[in-house]
């Protein structure tokens, strides 16, 4: 059984910090220590038991990680962009050459919140008190970003049993505009855990569209818990399509604190051999007139277990709000799983929200159907399959990065069938 | 002070006491007390030693916190345990030698306990604070070979059908309320359905608790036999008083194969007054068993009293094509508080299960639902439906649905489908253009969007329900 507990002097380990810092720091270390990993006994891990997954597939946890080698990138092609690249967790190149320069400020992330607020989440804490990298990316007030921005997310092939720990913070101003592309890459055929805390904030008239693209399956257990702030007028679209990692828990929050702000997130993914994932959502309806729209596509083979729990919380003042929660997964192996729980939790009667969640396998008549016209059983599900995930591709706007997507899916999809 | 009535919430008409000589059990919780209820009820060993056992398991057990509704810490020592009407010491042997006053009771209550109401065709258990009162038609049932008794007597007559089956689908060691009651249930009703047997009427047990500072803790245990059928009623009163009263029962229903069982409340307990002072908690586990194949156990609940109900009455599927069905509506005003919602656990091969939940919270009450379905690795072929709909009234009160949803194998289908609206304002303007006031318009929306769990319910429960749904809102709209 791995040993959870951390020694208090890591933290020297990492850096010199001041005395409010290090406080913190030992503060979130003692509780992950009390805690350690969360287990299903937890509420939002019930689904997901992180204890039991690490002490099986880990003999160490490595806190400390020596800077690596510099990695190729193999960049993409398919449309012109600016970038970061992240490796490991740390900024080490970007290039903004489409852009006006002085609207942009990209640095290294410095924690200055050193706040007193429980959090029930252990990795959180873990977080608080190791991560020592990340980004700092702020567009400035009024202004619209050209082409998209790729963020590549390198993990080298040195890494081994490792734990990274880092935390970004995006920063739109208002009236302004961005569109994103995470884009990770994962080199390392050993297991490691990644371990991100995210702070995305949205000015007033903000636009943030999202896509976060797995290029590759990896053997990396990743939990990432983001916190989104969108005030009045603001818009954020989020397309989640993860290629599949022995674990995966996305931990989205979104606050809608202003007015006719709204908030949109779909997923669309293919989890096979042993997988685990998890997409975990909260939106706070806090003002009034906002709007949330929710779409989590799952499709599960061998082994593959899927998690969707997601809660909508609307507040006494969030008259008019229009909530939307959608969760559909397609069970193709007698071995996989599927669990949700959406939860809905409202304090205002003005209102309009509703869920929806099915599990279940590829529907017989359709098969039929098709088998009918000619298709082989195996080319009939194929279809099916694609046409139920593309459903969410197809709802991205510029064609270069649909189609750069669907290529991607496709290659996943072709690998799983030749599996089988 | 605290055995004072309070008269002014005119809404809940059962609000009244019955001034009854009582005897009851030590103040408190302990083996004195278990032992003084085994005593009292005349009970064989092995049931006092099953009682003892639960209690045991209760000192290590803990309060479960997870609801969303939280209460005062509920102090188990000061409550009477047991408590029972005087008169009922020498058991009544006929209805005549029963005490005028209780009858009176139940006349006001309008349970038909005379046998001269015949034509209703409804057999009656009636519990009053901790024991049973009457059980009508007995002859008639007897000749179909049917038991329905008091459970205090089928522990003493049918010793083996008692062993056999209790605490086999709640066992002792559930959870802190269930143990509570396996420790301390003082009575309730026992139905045993011989092989095909299909019980002639709607059997039915109507609660009430009278005493103050008296928890109700009755047990109810129903078993249907290869191919028999029993539709069950259940009804619950209390009067008005300003303090919390728990009442915490367990109901086990076990259905052997092709059995059917339809299990239908109407619960209205005391809700508490306009400003939430006193009310019952009702903190009930109700579960079923499909032990057999082709069997089904379907609930109807109708929820609108008590200050706080936690309540998932569940289905255990495990017979292969066994069907489970869960048809609910929860009422809440003022300063109601319901957690409820059940329990699907597809264990056999081509089960059904299906969940109609409504729920509709008005004043600053707080109604959410709760509810599980999983289906196992080996449940091949199963099937769930759930729909889970939910109305709020004035925004000082709160909606919830959480749902939990597990499936593990991948022939089986479950669609869960929830939303949370208002009354539409354009079928209310229709309704007061037709001449309806305010509260009629809104009573019968209402009720059109309960139609289908009312619908449910037998003949002369339905009717009752849908005055209850109008009298709960009552005030609650303008």
């Amino acid at each position: 059984m791995l040993n959870f507990k951390i020694n208090s002097s890591e933290i020297d380990k990492i850096g010199n910090f001041t005395k409010e810092e290090k406080n913190f720091r030992l503060k979130n270390l003692n509780y992950f220590n009390d805690n350690g990993f969360p287990n299903k006994k937890d509420e939002d891990w019930k689904f997901s038991d992180l204890k039991t997954i690490i002490s099986k597939n880990f003999t160490k946890l490595d806190i400390q990680f020596a800077k690596s080698k510099k990695e190729k990138v193999d960049f993409i092609k398919d449309f012109e962009h600016n970038y970061i690249i992240i490796t490991n967790g740390e900024l080490s190149a970007s290039d903004f050459r489409y852009e006006e320069k002085n609207k942009i400020n990209l640095e290294s992330f410095v924690n200055d919140n050193y706040s007193n607020e429980k959090e029930n989440n252990p990795l959180i804490n873990l977080n608080h008190a190791l991560s020592n990298k990340g980004y700092y990316l702020e567009v400035k007030d009024n202004y619209k970003f050209k082409k998209i921005l790729v963020i590549y997310y390198l993990f080298t092939e040195d890494l081994d049993e490792n734990i990274l720990n880092s935390k970004n913070k995006i920063r739109i101003g208002k009236n302004s505009e961005l569109h994103l592309l995470e884009y990770l890459v994962n080199s390392s055929k050993q297991n490691f855990f990644n371990n991100v805390y995210e702070d995305v904030v949205l000015e007033n008239s903000a636009t943030l569209k999202n896509i976060y693209l797995q290029n590759n399956k990896s053997s990396g257990y990743f939990h990432k818990y983001s916190v989104n702030k969108l005030f009045t007028g603001s818009n954020y679209t989020s397309f989640i399509f993860p290629a599949g990692l022995k674990f995966n828990k996305l931990d989205l929050e979104f606050n809608l604190e202003g007015e006719r702000s709204e908030c949109n997130l779909q997923s669309a993914s293919f989890i096979d051999n042993s997988e685990h994932q998890e997409i975990k959502t909260r939106v706070n309806h806090l003002s009034p007139n906002c709007k949330s729209h929710q779409k989590v596509k799952n499709v599960l083979n061998t082994e593959a277990k899927g998690v969707y729990q997601g809660k909508i919380f609307v507040k006494d003042v969030a008259q008019k709000t229009d909530a939307y929660q959608l969760s559909k997964a397609i069970l193709l192996s007698e071995s996989s799983e599927f669990n949700s729980k959406p939860e809905l939790e409202i304090y205002a009667d003005d209102v309009k929200c509703s869920h929806g969640s099915t599990s279940g396998n590829l529907d017989k008549d359709s098969i039929y159907y098709l088998m009918t016209r000619g298709l082989s059983q195996k080319e009939s599900s194929k279809l099916l399959i694609n046409g139920f995930l593309n459903e969410v591709v197809d709802s991205i706007k510029s064609n270069s990065i649909r189609n750069f997507i669907k290529t991607k899916l496709q290659t996943q999809l072709q690998n799983e069938h030749k599996k089988h | 002070m605290k055995n004072q009535n309070i008269n002014y919430n005119q809404d809940y008409k059962y609000g009244f006491t019955t001034d009854i000589e009582n005897i009851k059990a030590p103040k408190g919780l302990s083996e004195k007390t278990i032992k003084f209820i085994s005593k009292v009820k005349k009970e064989p060993k092995w049931m006092l030693e099953w009682r003892l056992k639960a209690f045991n398991r209760l000192k290590v057990s803990k309060e479960p916190n997870w609801q969303k509704p939280k209460f005062p810490k509920i102090d188990y020592q000061d409550l009477y345990y047991y408590s029972a009407p005087k008169s009922m010491k020498d058991k009544p042997k006929s209805l005549d030698e029963v005490d005028p006053k209780l009858i009176e009771t139940y006349n006001k209550l309008g349970i038909p306990l005379n046998e001269q109401k015949k034509l209703s065709g409804v057999a009656v258990d009636a519990v009053f604070d901790s024991v049973s009162v009457a059980t009508t038609f007995k002859d008639e049932l007897t000749k179909k070979g049917i038991i329905f008794c008091p459970i205090s007597e089928a522990i003493q007559k049918h010793p083996d059908l008692v062993k056999k089956y209790l605490g086999s689908v709640i066992p002792i060691s559930d959870h802190y309320f269930a143990t509570l009651n396996s420790a301390v249930f003082t009575d309730g009703s026992f139905v045993y359905i011989p092989p095909n047997t299909r019980c002639p009427m709607e059997l039915s047990t109507y609660f009430r608790i009278n005493a103050s500072e008296t928890g109700q803790f009755e047990r109810t245990l129903i078993i249907a036999d290869k191919g028999s059928y029993v539709s069950y009623l259940e009804g619950c009163t209390a009067p008005m008083r300003d303090e919390n009263q728990l009442h915490a029962a367990n109901v086990e229903l076990i259905a052997l194969d092709d059995a059917e069982i339809k299990y239908s409340t109407v619960q209205n307990w005391y809700p508490g007054d306009k400003n939430g002072v006193g009310g019952i908690y009702n903190f009930v586990t109700k579960r079923g068993a499909c032990r057999g194949k082709n069997s089904k156990i379907s609930w109807t609940q109708v929820e609108t009293g008590s200050a706080i109900t936690w309540k998932y009455p569940s289905c255990i599927l495990q017979g292969d094509n066994s069907i489970g069905e869960f048809y609910s509506i929860a009422i809440t005003n003022n300063y109601q508080k319901a957690d409820t919602g059940t329990k699907m656990i597809h264990l056999g091969k081509n089960t059904k299960s299906k969940i109609i939940s409504k729920g509709i919270s008005a004043g600053k009450a707080d109604n959410t639902y709760r509810g599980l379905v999983d289906i196992g690795r080996k449940a091949l072929n199963s099937r769930n439906y759930t729909q889970c709909d939910s109305l709020l009234m004035g925004n000082k009160c709160g909606a919830h649905t959480v749902p939990y949803i597990r499936n593990k194998n991948s022939s089986s289908t479950i669609e869960h489908e929830a939303t949370t609206s208002k009354i539409n304002e354009d079928q209310l303007f229709y309704c007061n253009q037709r001449g309806l006031n305010q509260e009629e318009a809104v009573s019968l929306i209402v009720n059109g969007f309960c139609k289908e769990v009312l619908q449910q319910l037998p003949m002369e429960f339905a009717v009752e329900a849908q005055k209850l749904v109008g009298i709960s809102l009552e005030g609650s709209v303008g």
